[in-house]
């Protein structure tokens, strides 16, 4: 009986929310709405140096980011010599894929990539809730069907986290922030070993 | 109005200045850039390379240095603004990505091979191989340009055309590669010197 209790407990832990599970506090969501700025000048460039670690396989390349207009951003990753592998848009709610190279074109490495990007690029995610937690704001927000946890010191994003299951299940950090770009982002997938590192390489 | 058309073509054909060269021409370049790649040694160079892809405001401007040996040794290496190189030496590929380093066996790869032949060839000038290219030959303010574009269709999937630019010594000064959406790479070489001894500290890995 002991045991079925405890057991219980431990149940009940691990069923709690992903916002229970860090003691967020939850605020007032007055007028607020979320800004994600990173990605979101049309007049600049973003280009970064990747450096990808999967299942112990480490590569790297370009990465490059332009918005098109309002809603509509390129994504283009090329290796350092400048031959494209992937070149994705993403157009309001849409997503194509303009050309990945044959040993890339897989169905279920495109989903990833999708849906970190969109992360990225994402500026107004819908808000669902807001939280305190240390000295962070930390907003909950939905993008697609995911949760999204947006960490914010100083008004300045440095953490976003989408989780499934009440888990965590990517991380996404920024930091080296200038104006609004993040010179350093780092994409950490939890429950796969995937890595990808983002170094701003303009002056 | 139609005068005005013909003016602007007239403007338009004067100021591209790139005119086909005749055969005779074009064998003449063909007979110095391969007499001149058959005796070159060693190759070092700076060079900058510039990425176009059309929806950018700029191209992605990296640079960096050159080292080539004979047979088959080179070393493509960036310095700014990131550090990256990839040596090609002994049937390896030696890349080394900021301090974090890695090797891939060429011995195995077709792929490989065919990569660091054309990187060779490319950067002596002599792809002059009518079987694996369609060639035209233009002069161009001095220079003489030639376009490779890729007869095999595995190929021509990356690259449409190589467009190489020779000074009047039949050495290489540019490489333009065109990729099937029209964005292409090119690399601008400088302070490029040829048969020089090269330290075997610049191949070492």
């Amino acid at each position: 009986m002991r045991y079925l209790l405890i057991s219980f407990c431990f149940m009940c832990i691990g069923c709690a929310s992903y916002t229970k599970k860090n003691n967020f506090i939850k605020r007032e969501t007055s007028d607020i709405e979320i800004r994600n700025l990173y990605f979101s000048d049309k007049t600049q460039d973003y280009v970064y140096k990747a450096n990808i670690d999967v299942y112990k396989k480490h590569f790297g390349g370009i990465f490059i980011v332009k918005k098109i207009e309002d809603k509509n951003h390129r994504i283009v990753f090329t290796t350092e010599m400048g031959n494209k592998i992937f070149d994705f848009s993403f157009i309001n709610e849409s997503f194509t894929v303009n050309y990945i190279l044959e040993d890339f074109n897989k169905k279920i490495l495109i989903n990833i990539l999708k849906k970190d990007f969109k992360a990225l690029i994402e500026e107004n995610p819908v808000l669902l809730n807001t939280f305190s937690y240390q000295n962070d704001v930390v907003f909950e927000a939905k993008i697609n069907n995911d949760k999204h946890y947006y960490y914010n010191t100083n008004n300045e994003i440095n953490k976003i986290v989408r989780t499934g299951n009440r888990k965590e299940k990517v991380v996404f950090t920024f930091s080296e922030i200038s104006d609004t770009i993040a010179n350093l982002i780092m994409i950490e997938h939890k429950n796969l070993k995937l890595k990808i590192n983002l170094k701003s390489i303009q002056k | 109005m139609p005068k005005i058309v013909y003016l602007i073509l007239f403007i338009a054909t004067t100021l591209s200045a790139q005119t086909k060269m005749s055969t005779i021409e074009a064998d003449a370049l063909k007979t110095k850039v391969k007499a001149l790649a058959a005796t070159t040694k060693t190759i070092s160079s700076d060079f900058t390379q510039y990425k176009h892809l059309d929806f950018l405001s700029n191209d992605i401007i990296t640079t960096g240095k050159l080292a080539f040996k004979t047979p088959d040794v080179v070393k493509w290496e960036y310095v700014k603004p990131f550090k990256y190189s990839v040596l090609f030496k002994n049937k390896t590929l030696y890349i080394n990505d900021e301090g974090n380093k890695s090797n891939i066996d060429i011995g195995s790869s077709e792929q490989f091979k065919q990569l660091n032949k054309l990187i060779i060839n490319s950067v002596k000038g002599d792809m002059f191989n009518d079987d694996e290219f369609d060639i035209s030959y233009y002069k161009n303010q001095g220079n003489s340009e030639v376009h490779f574009g890729p007869k095999d269709k595995k190929f021509e999937k990356f690259i449409k055309a190589f467009h190489i630019t020779f000074n009047s010594k039949g050495d290489v000064v540019e490489v333009k590669m065109i990729e099937p959406s029209n964005d292409y790479t090119r690399i601008v070489f400088s302070n490029r010197v040829l048969n020089t001894p090269l330290a075997d500290e610049i191949f070492a890995h």
